[in-house]
């Protein structure tokens, strides 16, 4: 399981006198920091920091490590991610870096004006003289410490378990990180950095790969993996195959054994009561409630009608007595009279009155007299509205021409309108006859209809399907270009296939290097084509859907078996949600880790599984050896059979058995090899440095403020720790 | 700042006692002006090519390309895959797989693609 952070603050920081050794293991993943002489660090913790902003206050504070995420609800982590002061496994951002070096002195306990303890600090193999630089100079400046040594990590580790008898003086310390993976060989007990190799891949690629397999894989679930919680999973439940063809082929054949090495994470869900068939009781009320809400709408609908009725009588009466006041009046008092009605003429108020009426006897509901008053209206119109009409034209004015015109173009809309109104009447009428017909036919033999009808059904099914198909197909083929969406592809259908084909055969068929289309009129013939051939498209699969959905209907009215196929729907990994074919069980929520378990750590050995073009672990311990500057094969063996693993990826199952095979392959035949694990690979290498640190003649291998500053930059370059004291 | 974040003490002090120059007097607007390098700045910045060839250092050490043949593995599934499908560069074991990977929307695609690093990038 998972590292727990140990962020106690201790007390005992005075009792130490001022020449113990601080350790810490700066690693890229945590941060370990402790007394020289001591088996375990006193404060880890995770190498991160934020810096959130508290949501009342607003000030911008810094949390260093991983905390309970509980309390973070009341600070604002939305622009402010985790950060690491690295960048590959060198030490970057400094900035970064002093936050963690003041939370993890002042959780050692520190107090007093200065850090006045020499310390010893790990850093990565040939780390570059920038980052070490920056490091001193934050050290001896900001924290005031006397003097500072570095050294790495790895060695550290092979150094502890050297002491301890687990690995010999000459070998081979193979240390796979969080972000990069190391061998270094070991000569007479001394690190050979000539030798050493580097390929940048980790637990950090290893995680990140099975969290981008997860989310690819179960869509919907995506929020759910975490990084903290895919780690977790890695932890528990990732291995590393002896051979990863044979494990793989025992997973496709799908056997017994592949079912045993499955393991599946139920994430938590409940399922949905199922809802009861409504009982009779349910049915009748539901009934008697849809009942009185139809009455009420039935009413209202009543009320508004009388309403307006009232309304229509009142103005119908209003303007007959303005009528009957102006037929009582004289001539010269009619325009102010008028202007004080608010209407301009006679005509005006006959229209309107007329118009009242009308609408009055509609809302009563008497369809019929108005359909004559209609009719009769139009024809009267007719005579009236077009006087000019069969007068000719000489005998006109302009105005009465263009007033002629205008009466000859309301006539033929006219016209057209009622022959429309005939036409639909008459389709109608055959569609009448035909449903008759089918009606008879079904009645004769209901077998055979119904047999006739499915296979129609079928068939036009077919070809919507293939339309729909081929549509969607013309968007696969864009499908490598990055910024399309389904949507574009739908633009790329048949038609516009067909135009390019057309164009490009156009283009070629003129000959090599000659570019003449369009000098002849026939060639313009082929965008005539081309439109055509859009036209089709569009109309073409309405009238198949619209025939699909008519057939559809007429068999669910006369089957009562039919049920009308569905979509197909997309495969899983495609939909964004579960789909809602079925009802959701409790198989859809779990989570099943089967090839990933060992796909995901196979990176370590095989880089270029995820594009990264370096040599493997196994490829790496030959690179190695070749390196090394003197060729004496007696070494080489004995660095063979001392091959030591370390850091928190070698926590593997499986790891040392695929290294052994790895390396097999790389030697003559019958040379010793020999596989070991640290005894803790995670702490060996704290340890490691705090019983370096523990020796009486560390003094020797520190450097001091005044040294870092008299001697410059090029000799810090060339410092390199002693291991063996 | 609530309570139970302060007896958590979540928050990282600002004043030390054991440093020399606090943050906020070396920050004082909050965060730093200076960006700090990173790493491949860094390796320009050390000049590399004039020391020594024999000597070890950062960039020397580093793996060389594989020489094991590419192992081919189905982008989906996992299993050995001696099938590429040329019209979406994804690598697949078998027939139901492969119907699979034409059902694929185009991001998945490009999602699958880009754990190979063999995406197609426009920035």
């Amino acid at each position: 399981m998972p590292f727990i952070s140990k962020i106690q603050r201790q007390t005992d920081y005075n009792r130490f006198p001022s020449s113990t050794p601080i350790v810490i293991d700066n690693g890229a993943s945590y941060f370990r920091i402790g007394w020289a002489g001591e088996t375990e660090p006193r404060v880890v913790f995770r190498n991160i920091v934020q810096r959130p902003r508290h949501k009342s206050t607003g000030e911008t504070i810094t949390i260093v490590g991983d905390h309970d995420t509980a309390l973070l609800r009341y600070f604002d982590c939305s622009r402010s991610g985790p950060r690491s002061a690295f960048d590959n496994n060198v030490v970057c951002q400094f900035e970064i870096m002093e936050y963690i070096l003041d939370f993890a002195f002042d959780r050692l306990g520190a107090n007093g004006s200065r850090i006045d303890h020499p310390i010893l600090i790990t850093e990565c193999v040939c780390n570059p003289v920038y980052s070490r630089s920056k490091m001193a100079e934050l050290l001896f400046e900001t924290y005031g410490v006397p003097s500072v040594a570095f050294g790495v990590d790895a060695v550290f580790s092979y150094k502890y378990n050297q002491l301890h008898g687990i690995c010999e003086k000459d070998g081979l310390a193979i240390c796979p990180g969080f972000t990069t993976t190391h061998v270094i060989p070991f000569v007479n007990g001394e690190p050979v950095y000539r030798g050493c190799c580097r390929t940048n891949i980790g637990g950090f690629h290893v995680t990140d790969y099975l969290k981008q397999l997860l989310s690819l894989k179960y869509p919907h679930h995506m929020a759910r993996f975490t990084w903290e919680k895919v780690e977790d999973l890695k932890m528990e439940h990732c291995y590393i195959a002896l051979d990863y063809a044979l494990e793989a082929r025992l997973f496709q054949n799908g056997g017994k054994e592949a079912e045993d090495k499955t393991e599946c994470w139920q994430l938590p869900w409940v399922q949905p009561p199922t809802e009861e068939p409504p009982s009779e009781e349910e049915i009748a009320r539901k009934a008697a409630i849809r009942e009185r809400q139809g009455q009420r709408l039935r009413e209202m609908a009543e009320a508004k009608r009388s309403s307006r009725i009232n309304e229509l009588e009142n103005q119908l009466h209003g303007l007959e007595f303005i009528l009957q006041q102006l037929g009582q009046i004289q001539e010269e008092e009619m325009s102010s009279f008028l202007s004080e009605t608010g209407y301009t003429s006679k005509q005006e108020i006959e229209s309107t009155l007329t118009k009242v009426t009308l609408s009055l006897r509609k809302a009563k509901g008497e369809p019929k007299p108005e359909q004559a008053e209609n009719d009769e209206k139009t024809d009267s119109s007719t005579s009236e509205k077009y006087p000019l009409i069969n007068v000719p034209d000489n005998m006109l004015t302009p105005e009465q021409l263009k007033e002629k015109k205008r009466q000859i173009f309301l006539k033929t809309t006219t016209e057209g309108r009622l022959r429309a109104k005939q036409k639909r009447f008459e389709e109608e009428l055959e569609r009448e006859r035909k449903t008759q017909k089918d009606e008879e036919r079904r009645l004769e033999n209901p077998q055979l209809y119904l047999e006739q009808m499915h296979s129609k059904y079928k068939e036009l099914h077919e070809k919507v399907e293939q339309r729909k198909r081929l549509k969607t197909n013309g968007g696969h083929t864009n499908g490598s270009s990055v910024s399309g969406g389904v949507g574009r592809g739908e633009r790329l259908n048949a038609a516009q296939r067909e135009r390019m084909r057309l164009l490009t055969t156009a283009a070629f068929d003129r000959g090599k290097g000659e570019d003449t289309f369009g000098a002849r009129d026939e060639d313009w013939q082929l965008y005539k084509l081309m439109g055509k051939d859009n036209d089709d498209d569009d109309d073409g699969p309405d009238e198949d859907e619209g025939e699909l959905a008519r057939v559809c209907s007429r068999l669910q009215e006369i089957d009562p078996t039919f049920v009308p196929k569905p979509e197909p729907t997309p495969l899983q990994p495609a939909t964004a949600e579960v789909p809602h074919v079925r009802p959701l069980t409790k198989e859809d929520f779990q989570i099943v880790l089967g090839v990933e378990r060992f796909r995901c750590p196979e990176i370590l050995f095989h880089p270029n599984l995820v594009g990264i073009d370096q040599a493997g672990l196994d490829e790496m311990t030959g690179v190695s050896i070749r390196r090394l500057p003197s060729k004496d094969e007696a070494l080489e063996n004995r660095l063979t059979s001392s091959i030591f693993m370390t850091g928190g990826c070698s926590l593997f199952p499986g790891i040392n058995k695929r290294l052994e095979a790895g390396v097999r392959m790389l030697r003559p035949c019958g040379s010793p090899i020999k596989v070991v694990r640290a005894s803790d690979p995670i702490l060996d290498a704290w340890r490691g440095a705090s019983i370096y640190a523990a020796n009486l003649k560390f003094q020797q291998q520190t450097f001091s403020r005044s040294d870092y500053y008299e001697k410059g930059e090029e000799w810090l370059r060339r410092y390199q720790l002693r291991y063996t004291l | 700042m609530e309570a139970e974040v302060i007896r958590a003490e979540l928050v990282l002090p600002t004043h030390m006692s054991f440093k020399r120059i606090q943050m906020y007097e070396k920050y004082p607007k909050g965060q730093s002006k200076v960006r700090w390098k990173q790493l491949k700045q860094i390796i320009q910045a050390e000049n590399y090519q004039n020391y020594d060839p024999d000597e070890p250092n950062y960039v020397n050490i580093e793996s060389p390309p594989s020489m094991q043949p590419c192992k081919r593995i189905c982008d989906i599934t996992g299993f050995e895959a001696p099938y590429h499908d040329p019209r979406t560069n994804l690598r697949y074991a078998n027939a139901d797989v492969f119907k699979l990977v034409r059902s694929l929307p185009n991001e998945y695609v490009q999602r699958y693609l880009a754990l190979r690093k063999a995406a197609v990038v426009l920035r």
